[in-house]
């Protein structure tokens, strides 16, 4: 079959395009998401992207350095703005993690088999963007040599931790949420680990992915005892992509600051968490599959399905916009009003009108098919979702604090070239892990998207081409 | 080889303590450097070699000396009463220009740690001020001068010594014709004794007194009025009406903490039917004094004399007999004033016969001070709200003195000036040229204690000593005899003036102790001196010493010229009309934190936010909206000042409420070798004042120079933005509506509690605050207080322009403005924003103390992740450092704002001397940890101490904290509110109590007592 055998984004039912385009079989699959890692060299544009994105890493540890001899206030906050880029960053980074879990755990549930094409990038993306958000939290702390006080550890003082505090929560949701991740990809990994092994050429590889393919054979035991743990570890996976944002909204909605105590945070943060971070998987496919040649497994159905999630919960989140005007005005608390009026027309108006351009009207050019279907216009809106949704957070966690309850202790936030530094250099560590992994790791879930395949389906139980059961 | 034996910059030398007796028993190895010279000679020894290096290496440990050797004994016999850890204080006097206040200084293991007024003395009651409390600092400063210089060699006192007595020989010959004194204004028993006894020696000296900002005008004012000098003494606890003329007697008077507690005693009230005094004022800069009236009339300074002819006329209309010829006849030439504003104020103080004080500012014109003596006293209020007292054993500041000096030293008469305190270089008129003249001297002597501006052109440098290291003794404003004791040998070998002066008046090198007592011998009488001497350092002060009020007698002829003169509308300072037309007024102040410059190397007051403009580290120049406007200049620009000839460039602030077509600038900045704090601060306006104008003058052109220079202020919102933060009413509306304060929060009700108390609030000592409103001026000195006894660090400029400054209780401050007045335009920093203040004209300010509140539901506990800040069961919230990791949640969830966070180490660095300064009760905070008030937690554990000991309950006396100890109005209590009996129970019940942000229910412990202002019925509104 050739691409251009069929309408890719048909939105017939009953004419849909397979989920791998190109004349595959297993063994083409396998060569082409396998020839990634194993080619002796990768794309020249690999080769550029790493140096950028690894210096930036590099300026992120060389700041902290700074950051860990002089103390905090290297950063802009100040009273009363105590919390600034670090919580930002931290808010942001957890909600572009996001969309792996949702595509790898809540879309396995709901048997969307168009996952299988971008789940193992998107949970690595998960991963990597967990790292850089559980980096924040830690570093951001006055004292960054005890963050260990946080944890319930049995000790000479017979201390606990403070249980109402949601920053204690906060340990916990993110923390679950990392190991989760963290063994789901790598669980789900296992397969084509085992494939790397057996095609490794040189001892090294045959060593290095042995050791990470744990014996894996094939067997049919084996493959019985992976579905199931599969099954359950997405089982686990799902409510976490839900609990986690909600449990980190609750830092600002259990606070008693105004802009910060609101009641609609948990749905709001998990719907703005999904569309960030859908954007940020488009952002990081896009490329990838061009480079890589990844374009028959990663099809243009692929990113459209994104687009559409994108602009649903985009409106998600520009709902939960004016709902929290409504609410502010319905509460009849004149600090409350005076909060959202001075968020959209106050000194941070500037960042405000950033955010609600790039999150509520930027998303909703999605709903023309033709801006849909050009990946490249559909890139450049998906990384300006990720502007706005940065911006979201910023506007969230610092014009609430800048002008609270007392007149008398307002004052005017602005970031230090730390802050801006340790921003930049936080994605240079994402993009260079995510690089690393596109290198060095099946990027495409070769044993999943197999089984998407009319070759894995010999009794047609599907009645038409590529109609999802 | 360096020798310096009080720096302490070599960190070697600790480890040689022990050898340093031998060293110093087997000769002073200085002594055999000078024979030894290092630059070995010719046919220099092996064994002399070895000698000189063994010297060396004991010398090396030489370096960090601080005391004489012979003082560091270990407590093997422990001294009498001194117990390690039990604070011991002691009775001391503050001498300030002319003011002394009687203080009891707190001392561990003998280092004084902590002023506070002395409940017995006049001028302090038991309160203070800033500048009080700072002078602790300034006693461990670092970068106080450290040893005598000669010609920037370094030197002995007993090399000055030797010095001087030659150099006396030529003088005494001459009967000390071409020497002469410049000192600071003192009011000083044994300083006065000293000075006859100078005068004495040298009948052809000069003493010159001189102060850059002092009451010199009022004493010339008296004179013209009644012959001669007077002190006054105000009482305003007696006054019902108080009209205030450009005098800032709150803050800025150095008898402000007197003032304010009499003011206080006139305001205080329980309930809407006490009564309360009035206060007008009249003034061209917002002065704190100015925020505290009923009725403020905003007018340039040079127009003060034309209101207080006005109010003359009034007054006379109304049927005063006022016995100056012509003053009340004359036209008042005051258009835009409104008519009805003179009449109430003269209707009340006619009304309020011998109950009213009219009081203008030491910057008006003699004429002005002399005119208000006229009618204080035809009101009957000499003698009774003021009284006047000889200038006894006082030399006061004279500025022709200095004039004639000057002139002198052009000449060539003066070949020899010794300079006692002061620093005329840096702050004597510009015009006179002080400085240059200098050179022409053969000799320039200086005592002072720092090697600044004019210490960099003496010949001879002496350090002179903090009041705390040395004897000597003041009389108070009102007569009051007190002892300077001191707490500590001189920190840096520095010698007091009553010793050099000891030395000048050929009373050989006596210790400061030997010339004080000889002074009070003769006072106290031979029989029973040691026993009174001691009743007089125990109580610091001289029971009964205080001078008999005089009524001075009024001389209405001499009088009626200089009254005549008071309609020209620039008053003292009037230049040619046709020049000032169009020009604008200067107005010249004191700064109420670093004084006239002095003080400049403080950190606690440099970092102090001002009173108005809650701008710290810098000096401005301030002005009223509309002559910002007119001059096309905002917040921040820099402005090009050009008045006489002269230039300086300083930075606006816009000050609401300022008068129209007045600059006000602050003295005391600028300093170009104050040390490493107070250097560069600010602009200097000394260099453009003149002796002739050195209050206001006309004549002042401004243009904008394009530049901006960032300032940095710790509140820069200053509208309570509608909210209910601090509530006020007038007297009547309180009569009519007792619970004003109650009907001012959105009524949600108390909330329902999320978690159980964790104890029974209903039990035990429970602690809280309450802070009245209405009493409280807004002066500051509770900030410097607890910054003094919780170690509380000071940042700099560019932190506090982060806003991050540590002031554990802030001082907030609000502009409100009548319901009638409409805003007239935006406020800085806002602009295209939604934050729209509106300016009014004539606004009205109100302070809020903020310290931590203390809430029974406190917000910050419940996000502490690790459980760092909590409640104690006696209801205090209370900050756990060791188990605080920062994560500064506290303090975005706390709706006070009132935690603050140590950014940096911010103590690391400091000076080893100013860790003398510290509390040793409290902890010192390290990078990285929040910090807060503790309700003076260590006060309180002393007091229940206290109270255990002695077998009863805690009482109200046993537990102060600092703010509340300095409060000179009394303002803030603190006490058991479980206990009836307490005060702040009794506060608590008040009608006018309420609850800040009580609505989020964080039912705090510190409450407000409302606000309520007197304003005269005909005015209302205004």
């Amino acid at each position: 079959m050739s691409v251009e055998a069929f309408n890719v984004t048909s939105d017939d039912p009953t004419r849909r395009a397979p989920l791998v385009l190109g004349d595959h079989d297993f063994e083409s699959i396998t060569d082409t998401v396998c020839g990634v890692v194993e080619k002796p060299k990768p794309p020249v544009a690999w080769y550029i992207a790493f140096t950028i994105s690894s210096l930036f890493a590099l300026l992120f540890f060389v700041l902290l350095a700074y950051l860990f001899g002089v103390g905090i206030g290297v950063w802009g906050v100040q009273n009363p703005v105590g919390w600034g880029f670090a919580i930002v960053n931290f808010v942001f980074w957890v909600g572009i993690g996001h969309a792996g879990t949702l595509i790898s755990a809540i879309l396995f549930l709901f048997r969307q088999k168009w996952r299988t094409g971008i789940n193992r990038a998107a949970e690595a993306m998960t991963i990597f963007a967990v790292i850089c958000a559980l980096i924040f939290p830690a570093i951001h702390i006055g004292r960054w040599w005890m963050p260990y006080y946080m944890i319930p550890y049995p000790n000479q003082m017979g201390m606990w931790p403070n249980f109402r505090s949601p920053l204690l929560w906060d340990v916990f949701a993110v923390g679950t949420y990392f190991t989760v991740s963290l063994v789901f990809w790598y669980m789900g990994m296992i397969p084509d680990l085992a494939s790397l092994r057996d095609r490794a050429q040189t001892r090294t590889r045959q060593v290095i992915y042995g050791i990470l393919a744990v014996g894996w054979r094939g067997s049919q035991r084996h493959w019985h005892r992976y579905e199931r743990a599969y099954l359950l570890l997405a089982a686990l996976a799902t409510p976490l992509v839900l609990s986690v944002h909600s449990v980190v909204s609750m830092d600002f909605a259990v606070s008693i600051l105004p802009g910060w105590h609101t009641t609609i945070f948990p749905p709001y943060f998990v719907a703005g968490a999904i569309f960030s971070g859908f954007a940020m998987v488009a952002t990081l496919l896009i490329p990838a599959r061009q480079w890589f040649g990844l374009k028959d497994f990663i099809t243009l159905r692929h990113l459209e399905n994104m687009a559409k999630i994108i602009l649903a919960t985009g409106s998600i989140v520009g709902y939960a916009y004016s709902v929290e005007f409504f609410m502010a005005w319905y509460s009849g608390s004149a600090i409350e009003q005076f909060t959202f009026l001075n968020r959209s027309l106050g000194p941070y108006m500037w960042a405000y009108w950033i955010m609600v351009f790039c999150n509520v009207v930027v998303p909703q050019a999605f709903w023309i098919k033709r801006i849909r279907c050009n990946v490249w216009l559909m890139w450049c809106l998906c990384i300006l979702v990720n502007v706005g949704m940065w911006f979201e957070r910023f506007v969230i966690v610092v014009s609430s604090l800048a002008n609270d309850f007392l007149p008398s202790s307002w004052d005017y936030y602005t970031p230090t070239f730390v802050d801006l530094g340790m921003l930049a250099g936080s994605f240079g560590i994402f993009f260079s892990l995510f690089l690393l992994f596109c290198r060095y790791l099946p990027m495409i879930a070769i044993a999943e998207v197999k089984r998407t395949m009319p070759q894995a389906d010999p009794h047609y139980h599907s009645a038409a081409i590529g109609v999802e059961d | 080889m360096n020798i310096k034996p009080g720096t302490e910059k070599n960190g070697q030398g600790r480890n040689y303590w022990r050898s340093l007796e031998h060293v110093q028993d087997n000769g002073d190895p200085r002594e055999f450097i000078s024979e030894n010279p290092s630059e070995l000679p010719e046919g220099f020894s092996r064994r002399g070699m070895l000698k000189l290096m063994a010297a060396s290496v004991s010398l090396a440990g030489l370096t960090a000396c601080r005391r004489p050797v012979e003082t560091i004994v270990p407590y093997v016999i422990p001294p009498e009463q001194v117990l390690p850890g039990v604070p011991r204080y002691y009775a001391t006097t503050m001498p300030l220009g002319l003011s002394a206040y009687g203080l009891i200084v707190e001392s561990h293991e003998g280092r004084p740690i902590k002023i506070e007024g002395n409940p017995r003395h006049p001028s302090t009651l038991g309160a203070s001020s800033a500048m009080i409390q700072a002078a602790i600092l300034g006693l461990y400063d670092p970068d106080r001068s450290q040893s005598v210089l000669h010609d920037g060699e370094e030197k002995t006192w007993a090399d000055f010594v030797e010095a001087w007595q030659s150099l006396e020989q030529t003088h005494l010959e001459d009967q000390g014709a071409g020497l002469a004194l410049l000192s600071e204004s003192f009011s000083s028993p044994t300083l006065a004794r000293l000075k006859s006894a100078f005068l004495l020696r040298f009948p052809r000296a000069r003493w010159v007194t001189y102060e850059p900002a002092s009451a010199e005008n009022v004493f010339d004012g008296l004179e013209l009025a009644a012959g001669q000098a007077y002190q006054p003494a105000y009482r305003f606890g007696r006054a019902n009406i108080i009209l205030s003329l450009d005098a800032d007697f709150l803050l800025s008077d150095t008898e402000n903490v007197a003032h304010a507690r009499g003011f206080a005693e006139g305001r205080s009230i329980q309930s809407g039917n006490d009564s309360m005094n009035r206060l007008y004022v009249a003034e061209s800069a917002f002065s704190l004094t100015g925020a505290n009236a009923d009725h403020r009339l905003r007018i340039q300074s040079g127009r003060i004399g034309g209101l207080l002819v006005a109010v003359a006329a009034e007054l006379e209309r109304l049927g005063l007999d006022i016995t100056i010829p012509g003053m009340a006849t004359r036209d008042s030439g005051l258009p835009d004033v409104d008519p009805k504003w003179i009449q109430a104020v003269a209707g009340d103080l006619l009304a309020n016969r011998g109950e009213g004080i009219i009081v203008a500012g030491d910057r008006q014109a003699p004429a002005v001070h002399a005119a208000v003596f006229a009618l204080n006293k035809a009101l009957g209020n000499v003698d009774s709200t003021i009284t006047y007292h000889d200038l006894k054993d006082a030399s006061i500041s004279r500025r022709k003195e200095l004039i004639d000096l000057v002139a002198a030293m052009e000449g060539g008469a003066v070949s020899t000036l010794i300079v006692l305190g002061g620093n005329p270089v840096y702050n004597a008129p510009i015009d006179l040229r002080f400085a240059e003249h200098l050179s022409k001297l053969n000799t320039i002597i200086r005592l002072g204690p720092y090697m600044d501006e004019t210490a960099g052109l003496a010949h001879w440098h002496v350090p002179e000593t903090h009041f705390l290291e040395a004897w000597g003794d003041a009389r108070a404003v009102g007569g009051t005899a007190s002892v300077i004791q001191p707490l500590i040998l001189p920190l840096f070998g520095a010698h007091s003036a009553v010793e050099m002066l000891g030395v000048l008046t050929g009373g050989g090198d006596l210790p400061g102790y030997d010339h004080v007592r000889a002074t009070w011998k003769e006072t106290l009488g031979q029989g029973d001196f040691e026993k009174r001497w001691r009743r007089v350092l125990h109580d610091g002060l001289l029971q009964g010493s205080e001078l008999p009020p005089v009524d001075p007698a009024l001389r209405p002829s001499a009088l009626s010229d200089a009254v005549m003169a008071l309609q020209e509308p620039a008053g003292a300072g009037a230049r040619d009309a046709a020049e000032a037309k169009g020009s604008l007024e200067i107005v010249f102040h004191r700064s109420p934190a670093v004084f006239d410059g002095r003080f400049a190397n403080n950190g606690w007051l440099q970092e102090l936010p001002d009173a108005i403009t809650k701008i710290t580290w810098d000096n401005v120049a301030v002005m009223s909206p509309k002559t910002a406007r007119e001059q096309g200049l905002r917040n921040e620009d820099v402005a090009r000042l050009r008045y006489r000839d002269r230039v300086v460039e300083l930075p606006v602030w816009v000050v609401p409420g300022h008068a129209d077509g007045t600059v006000s600038v602050t003295l005391g900045y600028g300093r170009r070798s104050a040390g490493r704090v107070g250097n560069d601060v600010g602009v200097d306006l000394y260099a453009i004042r003149t002796a002739e104008a050195p209050g206001f003058d006309n004549g002042l052109s401004l243009e904008p120079t394009g530049k901006t220079y960032p300032l940095a202020g710790t509140q820069d919102h200053g509208s309570m933005e509608g909210r209910p933060i601090v509530r006020e009413a007038s007297l009547e509306h309180y009569k009519e509506h007792p619970d004003f304060a109650q009907h001012a929060e959105a009524h949600f009700g108390p909330g329902e509690k999320l978690f159980k108390d964790p104890v029974n609030w209903g039990e035990g000592n429970q602690w809280g605050m309450t802070i009245d409103l209405s009493t409280c001026t807004g002066c500051n000195a509770c900030m410097v207080a607890c910054q003094s006894e919780n170690n509380v660090p000071i940042v700099g400029k560019a932190q506090v322009e982060e806003g991050r400054e540590m002031h554990w209780i802030r001082v907030d401050r609000y502009f409100t403005s009548p319901a009638s007045e409409e805003g007239t335009e935006s406020a800085h920093g806002s602009e295209g924003s939604l934050i729209r203040d509106p300016i009014p004209e004539e606004p009205q300010m109100v302070f809020q103390p903020l310290p931590c509140q203390h809430c029974e539901t406190a917000p910050c506990e419940q996000v502490c992740p690790t459980a760092a800040t909590l409640h104690d069961r006696e209801g205090l919230n209370v900050m756990v450092y060791n188990r605080c990791i920062g994560t500064r949640y506290c303090l975005n969830n706390c709706p006070y704002k009132v935690r603050r966070f140590n950014y940096f180490n911010l103590t690391k660095h400091l000076p080893e001397v100013m860790k003398l300064a510290q509390n040793p009760d409290v902890t010192v905070r390290s990078r990285g940890v929040m910090e807060k008030c503790t309700f003076c937690l260590q006060r309180i554990n002393a007091g229940k101490k206290k109270a255990k000991r002695e077998g009863r309950q805690v009482r109200d006396a046993d537990v102060q904290p600092a703010c509340q100890q300095t409060c000179p109005v009394g303002a803030i209590r603190f006490g058991n509110i479980n206990d009836p009996a307490s005060l702040v129970t009794q506060n608590k019940q008040n009608e006018r109590n309420y609850d800040l942000l009580g609505e989020i229910n964080t039912r705090p412990r510190v409450s407000y007592l409302a606000k309520v202002r007197n304003p005269h019925p005909d005015l209302a509104g205004a």
